[in-house]
C-alpha cells in the first residue's frame, strides 16, 4: 500500500492526480442508518441538526468511508414548500401530500428561502458541524433532489407524468420553481462549506421515457449543475433505476460523476461515459447490502471492481443507492474491508480468480485489462 | 349487423387506446355500441387489446410510465362507456386483492398493476396503499379471493410481504389463494424466500403470472 493512512481528501486528490492510492473510494450511502451508529429513533432526526451530525459523524468514524452525505429523505425541499411528510417513528419520511392538486395552483408555489422553510435550516446546520467535525479529511455532501423530482413531490407523481403528456408547459412551470429552489439550496449548502450531492430518482428511465427525460428534466439539471460548478465545485448525480438510456444526457447535463444503481450495467456505463464521468456504484442495496452476508457483500464488490476500476476518469465503489436503515454493520464493513483487500493499484487477475458475484456483470463482459492505465484526472 | 366488420370495431378501440387519445376511445365505444357490438367483446377484444398492446410497448421500453398511464385513462373513459351495457354475467378470470404494504405510500406501481388486470379480465380489490398485512387477509375471505397481490417500492416494508404468507398459511386459505409479489427492490429469490407463489418484474408481466396462476390451480384442482 501507497499509503496506509490516507484520508479520504488525500485518496480523492490522489486519484485524481493519477497517483498511487491505498485503495480505491469507496461509499456505503449512509442515510438513515446513521441512526443506529448513535441509537436514536430516525424520528430524532427531523428537525434536528445536531441528532443528524452527530450520527452522521459517528458513522464515518466508525466505518471511514469516503464522502459523508447530509440526508435523511427526499423531501425535505418539497416539504419547505408546501408539501406534507409523514414521519414514522423509527422509518424513513414519505411523502403524505403533495403541495398542491391542480395546475392553477402552481402560481402559488414559492422558491424556498432555506435560512428559513421547512428543515433547511436544520439542514443546514447538520452540513456546517459536519463539516467542522471531519471536513478536514473527508468531503462532506449535502442532498439535494432536483428539479423534476421535487416537482414530482410538490404536484404528486401520477399527475405529473400525466402532465409530461397533457400540459408540457405545466411541467416546466413546476420544474422552474424547483430549480430555483434547488438553487438556492445549493448556494447554501455551499456556504455551509459543503458540495451538492445531486438525487433525482424520477428521472429515472424506469419512470419516465428518455425523451421526456431530455425535455423536463435535463435542461434543468445544466442549469443547477452550472451553478455548482460555478462555485468551483464537482457534481454528482445519482439516478437510480434503468438509466442506461441517458447516460449521455446525465453527462450532457455536465455531471462530473455518475452514480447507478444495480438496474444498470457498470460495464455498459464505463464503455459509454466512462471517458466522461466518473462513475460510482453499484452494490445492490436491499438484497446484498440489507439481506446478504459478509460474504455476499465481498463478491458483488469485487464483481463490481472487476468490472469498473478501469473506467477512464475513475471509478467509486459505492451502493446502488442509499442503504436501507436496517443495514447490518457487518456488511457496511465488510464492503470496506473489501475494498481495502483489493487494495491499488488494482490485480485484476486476483480480483477475477475471486467468485463471481451479483454486481450484474454478464459473462460475456469479462474485464479486459488496459496497458498503461492510469486514471485521469477529474475535477 | 353493422356496416363495418366487428373487428374493425375492435381494431379502432385498441388503436385509440394505444394512441393514448381519450376522445377517440369514447367515440369508438359509442360507435361499437350504436352498431351492436357485444360490449364485453368491445372491452375484451378492443380495450383490453389496446392495453396489452401498450403493455407490450412498456416492456420493449417504447412507452413508459406517462404513456401507460394516459392510455389506462382512455382505455376507462371507454370502459364507462360500455359497462352500463355489460350482461350481469361478465366472465372474470378471477378475483385479486392488491394492495401496497403497510409504511410503504408510493402506489403507481400498484396502480399500474391494478390496471393491467382489470384489462386483462381479473375482478380486483384495491386496499390501496399503506396496508397491514391482516387486511389483505381478511378482506381475501370475504371476497373468496384467487390472489393476494402486494407491492412495495422501499426496503423497510419488504418484511410485511412475509407477514401476509404467514399469515395466509395460519389461516385455512392457503390452499385456494395465490400469493404474487412485486415492486423496486423485490426479486425473485425473495418472493421464493417468504413462499410467494409468484413474482413479476412489471405490470405487464404480473397480469401473464396471475393468469399462469389461476390456470395452474384450475388443473391442480381438476
Amino acid at each position: 500500500m501507497a499509503h496506509p493512512a490516507m484520508t479520504p481528501l488525500e485518496r480523492f486528490a490522489a486519484y485524481a492526480r493519477g497517483e498511487a492510492i491505498d485503495r480505491l473510494p469507496c461509499v456505503p450511502i449512509i442515510g438513515n442508518t446513521a441512526a443506529r451508529v448513535t441509537g436514536v429513533k430516525v424520528s430524532a432526526f427531523r428537525g434536528n441538526g445536531r441528532t443528524i451530525a452527530d450520527a452522521q459523524i459517528a458513522s464515518y468514524r466508525r466505518f471511514g468511508y469516503d464522502v459523508v452525505r447530509v440526508f435523511t429523505d427526499l423531501y425535505t425541499l418539497a416539504e419547505a414548500m408546501g408539501a406534507t411528510v409523514h414521519y414514522p417513528e423509527d422509518e424513513t419520511a414519505y411523502l403524505e401530500a403533495p403541495a398542491i392538486t391542480s395546475v392553477e395552483e402552481i402560481e402559488r408555489l414559492r422558491p424556498v428561502n432555506p435560512l428559513r422553510d421547512g428543515y433547511l435550516p436544520r439542514h443546514l446546520e447538520a452540513m456546517g458541524r459536519v463539516v467542522e467535525a471531519v471536513g478536514n479529511e473527508v468531503p462532506v455532501t449535502g442532498a439535494v433532489t432536483c428539479p423534476f423530482t421535487t416537482a414530482s413531490f410538490l404536484i404528486g407523481t401520477e399527475n405529473l407524468v400525466r402532465l409530461t403528456i397533457r400540459n408540457p408547459e405545466a411541467v416546466h412551470q413546476l420544474c422552474r420553481v424547483a430549480l430555483e429552489s434547488a438553487i438556492r439550496y445549493a448556494e447554501a449548502i455551499i456556504a455551509a462549506g459543503c458540495t451538492p450531492s445531486l438525487t433525482d430518482p424520477m428521472s429515472s428511465s424506469t419512470v419516465i421515457g428518455p425523451r421526456q427525460f431530455r425535455e423536463f428534466s435535463q435542461p434543468y439539471l445544466k442549469r443547477l449543475i452550472e451553478y455548482i460548478h460555478l462555485s468551483g465545485k464537482a457534481a454528482t448525480l445519482h439516478i437510480c433505476g434503468k438509466t442506461e438510456k441517458i447516460w449521455e444526457a446525465m453527462a450532457d447535463a455536465g455531471a462530473d460523476c455518475i452514480s447507478i444503481d444495480n438496474a444498470a450495467s457498470l460495464t455498459a456505463a464505463k464503455r459509454s461515459v466512462g471517458h466522461r464521468v466518473r462513475i460510482m456504484g453499484n452494490v445492490t442495496p436491499s438484497e446484498v447490502m440489507l439481506q446478504g452476508t459478509p460474504a455476499d457483500v465481498r463478491r458483488a464488490v469485487r464483481s463490481c471492481v472487476a468490472e469498473a476500476w478501469d473506467s477512464p476518469r475513475g471509478y467509486i465503489v459505492a451502493s446502488g443507492c442509499s442503504l436501507p436503515t436496517e443495514t447490518p454493520f457487518a456488511n457496511i464493513q465488510a464492503m470496506m474491508d473489501s475494498v481495502a483487500e483489493i487494495g491499488w493499484p488494482v490485480d485484476i487477475q486476483e480480483v477475477s480468480l475471486l467468485p463471481e458475484g451479483e454486481g450484474g456483470r454478464r459473462p460475456d463482459e469479462g474485464a479486459a485489462v488496459p496497458s498503461g492505465f492510469s486514471p485521469a484526472p477529474s475535477p | 349487423m353493422a356496416d363495418k366488420e366487428q373487428a374493425e370495431y375492435f381494431k379502432e378501440l385498441s388503436d385509440a387506446v394505444l394512441d393514448m387519445d381519450e376522445e377517440r376511445t369514447v367515440t369508438a365505444a359509442q360507435d361499437a355500441l350504436d352498431n351492436s357490438i357485444d360490449p364485453y367483446e368491445a372491452i375484451q377484444n378492443g380495450l383490453s387489446d389496446g392495453m396489452a398492446r401498450a403493455g407490450q410497448l412498456f416492456e420493449d421500453e417504447e412507452y413508459f410510465i406517462p404513456e401507460l398511464l394516459m392510455c389506462s385513462d382512455a382505455m376507462y373513459a371507454g370502459l364507462d362507456v360500455l359497462k352500463p351495457h355489460l350482461k350481469a354475467t361478465g366472465e372474470s378470470r378471477g378475483t385479486v386483492v392488491i394492495g401496497v404494504i403497510e409504511g410503504d405510500t408510493h402506489d403507481i406501481g400498484k396502480n399500474m398493476v391494478r390496471i393491467m388486470f382489470e384489462t386483462g379480465g381479473f375482478h380486483v380489490i384495491d386496499l390501496g396503499r399503506d396496508v397491514p398485512p391482516q387486511r389483505f387477509v381478511d378482506t381475501a375471505r370475504e371476497s373468496k379471493a384467487d390472489i393476494i397481490a402486494l407491492s412495495t417500492l422501499m426496503t423497510t416494508t419488504m418484511d410485511g410481504m412475509g407477514t401476509v404468507v404467514k399469515l395466509l398459511n395460519e389461516s385455512d386459505l392457503r390452499a385456494g389463494v395465490k400469493v404474487m409479489v412485486g415492486g423496486g427492490p423485490i426479486s425473485p429469490g425473495f418472493a421464493k424466500r417468504i413462499g410467494a407463489d409468484g413474482y413479476a418484474v412489471n405490470a405487464a408481466e404480473a397480469v401473464k403470472v396471475a393468469r399462469e396462476l389461476v390456470a395452474r390451480d384450475a388443473v391442480g384442482a381438476a
